[in-house]
């Protein structure tokens, strides 16, 4: 089912939470809604599920107006952080309960109840744990549990908050991986929400990256990881480096460093370049100005990549790197040493009202 | 285990012992004597009746105090303890007063309510609200919106939320607070003397016969009836028990 948020606002007295928010969700999609908390992510996604009322604009489902719909008829799922399980009632009950309290009229027989029950137990690998209640279940094994009641009433929409925010590393994921292979099989249109970018990355078709009630960007995991249309974007999704100048005839300028930002050739600003850890080479000697000074503050190595930690020479401000292990061997640098470190490729923005 | 032993156990192994002295036939006349027949009748009755309404309407009393915001709810909420604190004695006066067929409230209806069981049940409710009210209210404060969230988004309406979520998660502390109500009802002896009339057969409850007869030395007696008692709310606090622990094994708190 395809999904249109229309110019949607809401305060919670006089905070504003969301200020007119737009999407169009196509059917079949799984999306990410990623932001810091307070973002007002989990507040959209409680009004997608009519679980939060809304003061401004109108929500479509297939095209039609819902917005004053209650959540129980929404034909929505909704999967809570903190799973939200029945705890008197075992883990069939669970996933029954929405089958079961259905007018007489709609509601499967009870043979049929049970069929779909274990259906959707074997799909969620808890086939031998019908009878157990919730309290002798481990995390993931609950949050797989909210997933088959949440299924089990054939939901056009399922939305998620913050469904692996109370895992494990590991347990969040394995379900992950799981989750994306359940949408491949249902492609039933979904919506969770994280503060995870890995997570958001890793799982989604598209990522809505939401700050300060806003929407920031809306793509691909692949668009907004390349090519992030703002500072707040840039510094979200993953880690940055932070290169602070003043723009002068397309070059962003500070001190003795200088480099090339051909986007502002008209601008005077104040401005701010930013670098991935991975956009970072370290060089032994001074080539040119595009390099700044930097003493080695701690190396750290984890499989594959080298992570370096840097402080700058000339202001102070600390600087990450990441190059893969070869590199850095061939590299030859130690702990206290200084080098030179150049941003392979900078994104500059002028700052609004913007800082880190 | 000591500790209880001495506080608990010790006290209430006295009353046993104490009862040795008499011979079976001495003990088991005083027990079924009609009178003390009658007052097991009152007192037991009553109590239940008491901690029945405590459990319906202290629960309704916790949930308005939770859900609802509305002015002088801080003030309600000290109001609820207020039967803790006051002197049985003076709550007893007061109910009297109030429930005599004179009285502000005793004056609408037709007929009787103090000096009868129904005063007795009406002082036995007073004194007993406080134990369900306080024994709910924590559950259903953490009793989070999610789960009834969760209810209506899987398509159930209010009724079957309230019936189906809310009330099983209610239950373990709804019956922990009936068993408090109830066994304080059952030794409640202050505020009951005032407005129970104190009729023979009719309106004496269990605790006053014991008074009687300790004001009549005759200890042995007095203490026989509280074996009777004793035993009584044993059983009966056991089988609640019972049902509490059947249910608890669920929830594995």
């Amino acid at each position: 089912m395809g999904i249109q948020i229309k110019n949607v606002s809401k305060s919670f007295g006089s905070v504003k939470v969301l200020k007119d928010i737009s999407v169009d969700i196509k059917s079949g999609e799984l999306i990410a809604l990623l932001g810091p908390s307070g973002s007002g992510k989990t507040t959209l996604l409680r009004i997608l599920a009519g679980l939060e009322g809304l003061d401004e604009g109108t929500i479509l489902f297939d095209g039609e107006d819902i917005t004053n719909v209650s959540p129980k008829e929404r034909k929505i799922g909704f999967v809570f952080q903190h799973y939200a399980l029945f705890r008197h009632m075992n883990v069939f009950e669970n996933v029954a309960y929405g089958l079961k309290v259905r007018p007489r009229k709609t509601r499967p027989s009870k043979k049929e109840i049970e069929r779909k029950v274990n259906e959707l137990l074997s799909l969620v690998k808890l086939e031998n744990f019908q009878d157990r209640y919730p309290s002798q279940l481990s995390g993931g094994q609950r949050q797989r549990v909210a997933l088959a009641r949440a299924l089990a009433v054939e939901p056009k929409v399922l939305l998620l908050d913050e469904p692996f925010g109370a895992l494990d590393a590991k347990v969040r994921k394995e379900l992950r991986r799981w989750l994306r292979q359940l949408h491949n099989e249902f492609h039933v249109t979904s919506i969770f929400v994280t503060h995870d970018q890995e997570e958001a990355l890793d799982v989604a078709d598209r990522i809505i990256v939401m700050n300060n009630g806003k929407i920031e960007q809306i793509g691909t995991p692949d668009e907004v990881y390349e090519n992030p249309k703002s500072p707040f974007v840039y510094d979200f999704l993953g880690n940055v480096n932070i290169f602070r100048g003043r723009l002068q005839n397309g070059k962003l300028k500070q001190g003795q460093f200088e480099i090339n930002a051909p986007h502002y050739l008209d601008s005077h600003d104040d401005a701010v370049g930013y670098a991935r850890p991975h956009d970072i080479l370290i060089e032994k000697e001074q080539v040119d100005n595009e390099t700044v000074p930097a003493k080695i503050s701690f190396i750290h190595i984890v499989g594959p990549t080298a992570r370096i930690e840097l402080k700058r020479e000339d202001n102070g401000e600390y600087l990450e790197a990441e190059l893969p292990k070869e590199q850095f061997k061939n590299l030859q640098i130690q702990k206290g040493e200084v080098v030179y470190v150049r941003p392979k490729q900078l994104k500059v923005f002028i700052p609004e009202d913007f800082s880190i | 285990m000591l500790y209880l032993s001495f506080i608990v156990i010790l006290p209430l192994s006295m009353i046993v012992v104490n009862t040795l002295s008499m011979s079976w036939g001495e003990f088991f006349e005083t027990i079924t004597h009609p009178r003390a027949v009658a007052s097991y009748k009152l007192s037991f009755g009553s109590a239940l009746a008491a901690g029945l309404i405590n459990v319906i309407f202290g629960t309704i009393i916790a949930w308005v105090l939770i859900r609802y915001d509305f002015p002088g709810k801080k003030i309600i909420d000290g109001l609820v303890d207020l039967p803790f604190a006051l002197p049985t004695a003076v709550a007893g006066i007061a109910l009297t007063t109030l429930y005599a067929p004179s009285g502000w409230i005793g004056k609408f209806f037709d007929f009787k309510i103090s000096y009868t069981p129904l005063g007795i049940v009406i002082a036995l409710t007073f004194i007993g609200l406080p134990f369900v009210v306080r024994t709910v209210q924590p559950v259903l404060q953490n009793l989070g919106r999610e789960v009834e969230e969760a209810s209506a988004s899987l398509g159930a309406n209010r009724f079957q939320t309230f019936v189906k979520v809310i009330l099983p998660e209610l239950y373990p502390a709804m019956i922990t607070g009936f068993s408090l109500a109830f066994s304080r009802s059952l030794g409640e002896y202050g505020s009951v003397v005032f407005i129970a009339g104190n009729m023979p057969m009719k309106t004496e409850i269990t605790p006053l016969i014991i008074m009687t007869k300790l004001e009549q030395y005759d200890y042995v007696g007095a203490t026989a009836i509280a074996v009777v008692m004793l035993v009584g709310s044993f059983i009966i606090l056991l089988f609640i028990n019972l049902i509490q622990w059947r249910m608890n094994r669920k929830f594995n708190y």
